[in-house]
C-alpha cells in the first residue's frame, strides 16, 4: 500500500519528516520514531497510535491551521505543516503535565465542585481553565486564503439521489453493492472513510471462505486463488468498473437525517445523500481494556498493530506484548512475528487457547504463552517498557502472587469489539444487547434501512459475505417493490423504463441464503462456554488510578465509580456528569465500556443499563464542510450598471441592490420638488391577474372595492390578514375587466404572491396569478418638470386631460412598450413606467437625456423615504406592525365594511367597535435640528405612551418630521408630546395631514 | 429533510416548499369565540394532518397533504 520509490516530504512541529505515498500523517511520524503524538485533554499525558483508524483522539494534530483533523486518517501531501497541539511549549515536556500529579484537585464533576468558592475569584479561575481547556487552535488569520493551504478554502455541497447506499466498503458492503446492482438492477452509491475498499480484509491476511465461491458477486470475479488479498483486489475492482455503481472513498458518513439522508464528508465537500434503500455496513470498533497506564504511547488495539503492519510496512516494535480475549488476538501475534518483532508473551484471559492455525504458528515461534492471564499494569512515562501481567480466577478476579514482569516496548491490546452502529441507531433501528453473545444485535429496522456484517455483529468472513449479499438483494427487492408502487400512484412517472427483475427467483434466493447464515451464526449457548468472562472482561479489580475509560476526556475508572457512588448512577446522566464519551471519538472508545462499568457497579446487566442516545455527527467533522457555500442570490435591476456608474451608494434590500443615494440625498430631493427626478422602482413587486374570477379575489383580499373601477384606472390597496392586520399595500391597475396589474412592496411580494395564491386555490377561483417581478422593469419620474422630460420620448398625450391622475396607459417610451401609471409616488405629478427589463438600460439613458435640459436628477431610496414621508406616506412593515389595523395607521377611509366579505372584515369590524388603543400620527419637532431615531420612545412623565416609526430632516420645509404611534388621547392635531431623542426628552407637535402638499394639488397637475 | 410529493413535480425536499399551516376551514358566520379558534387556535394534532404545502421553489402551487407530524411521513397529497 505505500510506495517506498514516491518519497513525500512534510514537516511535523517545524522538522522534516520523509514519508511516502500512501502513508497518513500517523504513519509517517510513526514510521521517523515520533511516538507522542499528541497531549491528553485534562492531565496533558502522553499520548500515541492507538487504533490507527480513526476512532481515538490520540493521534488528533493540526494541519495546516486546521485543528484536530486525526492523522492517522489524513494521507500525507507534500509541503504540509504538521502541528501538535494542546501541549506546551513542547510535545515532548508539556508543563501542564503537572496536573497529573495533582488529579485529585481534579476529580469527576470537578467543574461543579472545585474553583467555585470564594466566588469573586471565579474571573480568575476562568481565565485560567479558559486556556487549558479546548483542542486545537481556530487560526482567524485570513492570509491563508491566499496561501491555498489551510481552513480559509473553499468548500461546496453536493446532492445525490441513490436507489441503493451502501456505507462501508468492507466484505459485507462490496458484497452488498455489487448484488444490488447486478442481481437486482438498482442505482448504487457505496461509501467508505479509507482510501482503498476492503474494510478489515485489507490488514487481517488469510484465505477466504470456499463457500463464498457461490455467491453470483463473487462467482463473476472468477478468482484463481483463495487468497483475500486478491478478493479483495477483485471485488473492489469489480465495484469501480460497474456501472451502475458510484463509489465514494475517504468519505465520511457522518450522520444519518430524516428521510434516509446521509450527511457525508469528503475532503471540502459535503454530499447528501438521499438514499431510496440505506445499508449499514460499517463494521466494528476493537475495544481497549482498562488497566493502570493503559493510554500510554505503545499501547496498540490489535487491529491497530495489524494496520501498521500490512497497510504500511512497519515493524510497530521490537518486543511486545500481547493481551488477548478472543481469537483474533492470536492472529495479531503471528502478524507480530511476521513483520519481525520479538513477541515476549502471548496472554489470554480465557482458561484455554483456541483452535487455530495462528496458535500453532505462535506456539511454534516458541513464544511464551499463558492462558487466564490478562494484564494489570503498563509501565513507563513518555513510552511504553513494560507491563505487569497476572493470573485471573473463573470470576476475572486477579490471583495474589501471579504476577509477571515483561520488558516491552509494544502491548496489543485485542479483547473486544463493538458493531459500529451509529447510523443505525439514528435511523431508528432497535438494537438489543444480547448477553448470551455479549453483543448488540438489531431486533428491528426501520423502512428502507438494513445493515450488513460486522455492524450488525455477524461474525466470521463466510457469514459475512452472505449477510452482504443478503442485505444487497433484499434492498434492491425493496427498491423495485417502491418504485412500483410511486409509478402507479404517480401519473407521470418519469423514466419509468427499468430493467426487468424477477421479483419470484429474488425472493427464493434470498430464502436460501438466508437459511444457510443462520446455520453459520454463532450458537448463543456455545458462545457463551467459549467465551466465559471473554470478551465481557474489561477491567480487572485494582485500585490504580491511571485506568483510563474515556480517552478524549480523561475520564478513569475511579472518576466513573466515584460518579456512579454519587447516585449518577444511569447511563444518560453518568455520561452527562463524567463527560465520557462526549469527547472527539463520540463513545467509540470509551461507550462499551463506560457501560459495562457501570452494569458492574450497578449490579445490572448491560441490556438492562442501556445506552446512550447516538446522534450525528458520528464523526468529527469540519465546521468548514458544514459551513460551507451557501446558494444566496444577489439581485440586480436592469439598471445597475448605470447605477454604479452614476456612483450609487448601495443599500440592501432583501436581496436587491438598490441605491441609497447618488452622493446628495437632500439635493435629489430638492431636484424632485423643483424640476424633476428618476428613480429605479425595478423592485417594486408585480403581479399579473387574470381570469374570470379576479375581480372577486381582488375584492375579497383588498380591504377596500375593485369590482367598480374602469378599465384604464387605477386605485390604491391595502391588504390586511384575517386579524385585520395591514400587511402590504400597492396599487391595481385595471388592464382588462377580467385582467389586472398589481404592485406590491419590494419586501412584501413573496408573500402577497403566496397570499393570493393561496386563496385563489382555497376558494378554487378561476385565476391565474403569476408574479412578473423580475419580467419588467420600473422607473418613477416624478416633479413639476416630468411630463415636459417624458414628452420627448413618449408617444402618447399627457395632456391632463388625455391622461388624469390614477389612470393607466399603454404606448411607447423611447421607442419601448410600456405601461404608464399616473400615480402620487412622491407627492409630484409623476409617472411610474413599467417595460420589459431588457431594456432597463435602454429607458433609463432615454429618460435621463431628455431631462439634461431640465437638469433631471437620479434619486435613490434615501430621497424617495424623505419625500414619501413629506406627504406621510406609510411604508408597510416600517410604520405598521403585526398589530397595526387600517383604522390605527390613519387609513380608515381604505376600508369599506360595507362590501359582502373580504379578509380582515370581521376582525375591524370588531376593533372598529372596540375603539382605537393608539394611532399613526405625524410630528413636527419644536427644534428643526434634532431627528429622532427609529424606535424612539414618546413618553408622558414617567409612563411610555408611544414610539417614533420613521424621521427625517425635510430639506423643502426646513423641519424635522416623523411618523410615530401615540396613544388615543395625543392622536389630534397640535397635541404635544414628547420624544426622547438619544435619551434627552425633545418636544414635538402631532399633526394628522400630510406634511406637504396636504391637497394632493400637486398630483393632479 | 423529508420528502414531499408534489402533486405536480414528483418527491422533493421539504426545503424546496413553504409549509401553510394545518387546514382550518374559514366560518362563515358563528360567534365571535368560533372566529377567534378560527384565527388564532391550532390543533396541533400528534398523528395525520392535512396541511397546505406550497412548492415555493418548484411549480409554485399550492396543494394538501396528509402528514403524520410525529414521524413526517407524507402519506398522500392532492390538489385542493
Amino acid at each position: 500500500m505505500v510506495d517506498k520509490t514516491k518519497p513525500v516530504t512534510f514537516t511535523f512541529n517545524g522538522r522534516a519528516i520523509t514519508a511516502y505515498e500512501g502513508d497518513t500523517i500517523a504513519s509517517a511520524l510513526y514510521r521517523a520514531g515520533i511516538r507522542v503524538l499528541s497531549r491528553g485533554f485534562k492531565y496533558h499525558r502522553p499520548r500515541g497510535l492507538m487504533c490507527v483508524a480513526g476512532h481515538c483522539p490520540n493521534c488528533l494534530v493540526d494541519v495546516d491551521a486546521t485543528p484536530s483533523l486525526r492523522s492517522c486518517m489524513v494521507p500525507v501531501e507534500s509541503g504540509m505543516a504538521v502541528r501538535s497541539q494542546n501541549a506546551w511549549p513542547s510535545l515532548e515536556r508539556d508543563i501542564m503535565n503537572v496536573i497529573d500529579r495533582f488529579s485529585s484537585l481534579l476529580p469527576v464533576g470537578f467543574y461543579y465542585k472545585t474553583f467555585m468558592f470564594p466566588r469573586r475569584f471565579w474571573p480568575h479561575y476562568e481565565k485560567v481553565l479558559r486556556n487549558a481547556a479546548g483542542l486545537g487552535a481556530i487560526d482567524p488569520d485570513p492570509d491563508r486564503f491566499e496561501e491555498g493551504r489551510g481552513h480559509h478554502l473553499y468548500y461546496d455541497k453536493q446532492y445525490l439521489h441513490t436507489d441503493v447506499t451502501v456505507v462501508g466498503g468492507g466484505p459485507a458492503g462490496l458484497l452488498a453493492a455489487l448484488t444490488a446492482a447486478g442481481q437486482g438492477g438498482a442505482r448504487v452509491t457505496l461509501i467508505d472513510e479509507n482510501p482503498s475498499l476492503g474494510g478489515h480484509l485489507r490488514f487481517t491476511p488469510g484465505p477466504w471462505p470456499s463457500l463464498a465461491a457461490d455467491l453470483p458477486a463473487v462467482q463473476n470475479l472468477a478468482l484463481a486463488s483463495q487468497n483475500r488479498s486478491e478478493l479483495v483486489a477483485a471485488l473492489s475492482g469489480a465495484v469501480h468498473d460497474h456501472p451502475a455503481i458510484t463509489v465514494l472513498t475517504e468519505a465520511t458518513a457522518f450522520g444519518w437525517y430524516e428521510g434516509n439522508m446521509i450527511g457525508v464528508a469528503q475532503g471540502r465537500r459535503l454530499i447528501k445523500v438521499r438514499a431510496a434503500q440505506l445499508i449499514v455496513a460499517t463494521g466494528r470498533f476493537e475495544q481497549p481494556l482498562v488497566f493502570h497506564n493503559n493510554d500510554l504511547p505503545g499501547i496498540f488495539l490489535g487491529t491497530g498493530l495489524q494496520r501498521l503492519i500490512h497497510l504500511y510496512g512497519l515493524k510497530p516494535g521490537r518486543r511486545a506484548l500481547l493481551v488477548s480475549g478472543n481469537d483474533s488476538g492470536w492472529q495479531v501475534a503471528a502478524d507480530l512475528l511476521q513483520a519481525g518483532v520479538e513477541v515476549a508473551m502471548v496472554v489470554d484471559s480465557r482458561p484455554w487457547l483456541p483452535d487455530d492455525p495462528a496458535v500453532r504458528q505462535v506456539e511454534a515461534a516458541g513464544v511464551p504463552i499463558k492462558s487466564s492471564y490478562t494484564i494489570e499494569a503498563a509501565h513507563g512515562r513518555q513510552y511504553v517498557t513494560g507491563a505487569r501481567v497476572v493470573q485471573i480466577d473463573g470470576n476475572g478476579q486477579p490471583l495474589p502472587g501471579t504476577a509477571v514482569e515483561i520488558a516491552c516496548d509494544v502491548i496489543g491490546v485485542a479483547a473486544a469489539f463493538v458493531p459500529n452502529n451509529g447510523l443505525l441507531y439514528q435511523s431508528g433501528c432497535k438494537i438489543r444487547h444480547d448477553e448470551s453473545l455479549a453483543d448488540f444485535v438489531p431486533l428491528s429496522y426501520p423502512p428502507a434501512v438494513l445493515g450488513a456484517g460486522h455492524a450488525v455483529a455477524t461474525d466470521g468472513l463466510e457469514a459475512i459475505l452472505l449477510d452482504g449479499s443478503i442485505a444487497g438483494l433484499t434492498a434492491a427487492l425493496q427498491w423495485q417493490q417502491s418504485t412500483i408502487k410511486s409509478q402507479r400512484s404517480t401519473s407521470n412517472g418519469a423514466g419509468a423504463t427499468r430493467q426487468p427483475f424477477d421479483e419470484q427467483s429474488a425472493k427464493e434466493q434470498l430464502t436460501g441464503w438466508q437459511a444457510q447464515l443462520t446455520q453459520m451464526k454463532r450458537k448463543p449457548a456455545e458462545a457463551n462456554a467459549s467465551n466465559q468472562h471473554s470478551p465481557a472482561l474489561f477491567s480487572i479489580a485494582s485500585s490504580q488510578k491511571k485506568k483510563f475509560v474515556c480517552f478524549c476526556e480523561d475520564v478513569t475508572e475511579k472518576d466513573i465509580q466515584d460518579a456512579i457512588a454519587e447516585g449518577f448512577d444511569n447511563v444518560e446522566t453518568l455520561k452527562r456528569y463524567t463527560t465520557v464519551s462526549m469527547g472527539p471519538c463520540q463513545g467509540k472508545m470509551c461507550s462499551l465500556n463506560a457501560i459495562r462499568l457501570c452494569a458492574r457497579e450497578t449490579g445490572q446487566s448491560v441490556a438492562e443499563t442501556g445506552t446512550t442516545t447516538s446522534r450525528p455527527p458520528f464523526t468529527p467533522v469540519k465546521l468548514g464542510v458544514l459551513a460551507g457555500r451557501k446558494m444566496e442570490p444577489v439581485r440586480y435591476t436592469s439598471m445597475h450598471q448605470q447605477h454604479a456608474e452614476r456612483g450609487a451608494h448601495w443599500l440592501d434590500a432583501g436581496q436587491w441592490k438598490r441605491p441609497e443615494h447618488y452622493g446628495d440625498a437632500t439635493a435629489e430631493v430638492r431636484s424632485v420638488r423643483e424640476r424633476a427626478g428618476l428613480i429605479d422602482v425595478s423592485t417594486l413587486g408585480k403581479i399579473d391577474l387574470r381570469g374570470p374570477d379576479a375581480v372577486q379575489l381582488l375584492e375579497r383580499l383588498y380591504t377596500n372595492r375593485f369590482a367598480g373601477l374602469p378599465v384604464g384606472q387605477i386605485r390604491y390597496g391595502v391588504m390586511c390578514t384575517d386579524e385585520g392586520i395591514v400587511f402590504d399595500d400597492g396599487v391595481v391597475c385595471r388592464l382588462a375587466d377580467d385582467h389586472f396589474y398589481l404592485t406590491a412592496t419590494t419586501g412584501g411580494i413573496t408573500t402577497v404572491y403566496e397570499w393570493m395564491t393561496w386563496w385563489a386555490a382555497a376558494w378554487k377561483f378561476r385565476v391565474h396569478v403569476t408574479n412578473v417581478t423580475s419580467a419588467y422593469a420600473a422607473v418613477n419620474l416624478a416633479g413639476p418638470k416630468a411630463r415636459q422630460v417624458l414628452a420627448k420620448v413618449c408617444d402618447l398625450d399627457l395632456a391632463t386631460e388625455a391622461f388624469p391622475y390614477l389612470h393607466l396607459r399603454e404606448g411607447a417610451v423611447a421607442e419601448v412598450p410600456a405601461r404608464l401609471l399616473r400615480i402620487g409616488f412622491v407627492g409630484e405629478m409623476g409617472y411610474e413606467i413599467h417595460f420589459p427589463a431588457g431594456y432597463g438600460a435602454h429607458v433609463w439613458a432615454a429618460l435621463l437625456a431628455a431631462g439634461r435640459e431640465v437638469r433631471i436628477t437620479t434619486f435613490g431610496l434615501e430621497a424617495q423615504r424623505v419625500l414619501r414621508l413629506e406627504k406621510r406616506h406609510i411604508i408597510a412593515g416600517q410604520d405598521t406592525d403585526a398589530l397595526s389595523d387600517p383604522m390605527g395607521a390613519d387609513m380608515a377611509w381604505v376600508v369599506k365594511q360595507a362590501k359582502e366579505e373580504f379578509i380582515g372584515k370581521r376582525s375591524l369590524a370588531w376593533r372598529n367597535g372596540r375603539g382605537l388603543q393608539e394611532q399613526l400620527v405625524g410630528f413636527v419637532m419644536a427644534d428643526s435640528g434634532v431627528v429622532p431615531l427609529e424606535g424612539e420612545q414618546i413618553v408622558a412623565g414617567e409612563q411610555l405612551i408611544g414610539r417614533v416609526t420613521s424621521a427625517r430632516y425635510s430639506p423643502t420645509l426646513g423641519q424635522s418630521i416623523g411618523m410615530a404611534w401615540v396613544i388615543a388621547a395625543k392622536a389630534h392635531e397640535g397635541a404635544d408630546i414628547t420624544i426622547l431623542t438619544h435619551g434627552e426628552p425633545t418636544s414635538a407637535t402631532v399633526t394628522c395631514e400630510p406634511f406637504y402638499d396636504p391637497m394632493g394639488e400637486r398630483l393632479r397637475m | 429533510m423529508f420528502q414531499i410529493e408534489c402533486p405536480n413535480c414528483g418527491p422533493r425536499s421539504v426545503t424546496e416548499f413553504r409549509y401553510g399551516g394545518e387546514v382550518n376551514a374559514r366560518p362563515d358566520g358563528g360567534d365571535e369565540r368560533e372566529w377567534a379558534t378560527y384565527l388564532y387556535a391550532r390543533q396541533n394534532l400528534l398523528g395525520v394532518q392535512t396541511e397546505w404545502w406550497f412548492h415555493r421553489m418548484g411549480c409554485r402551487r399550492w396543494f394538501l397533504a396528509r402528514r403524520h407530524t410525529m414521524t413526517n411521513e407524507v402519506l398522500e397529497s392532492y390538489w385542493p
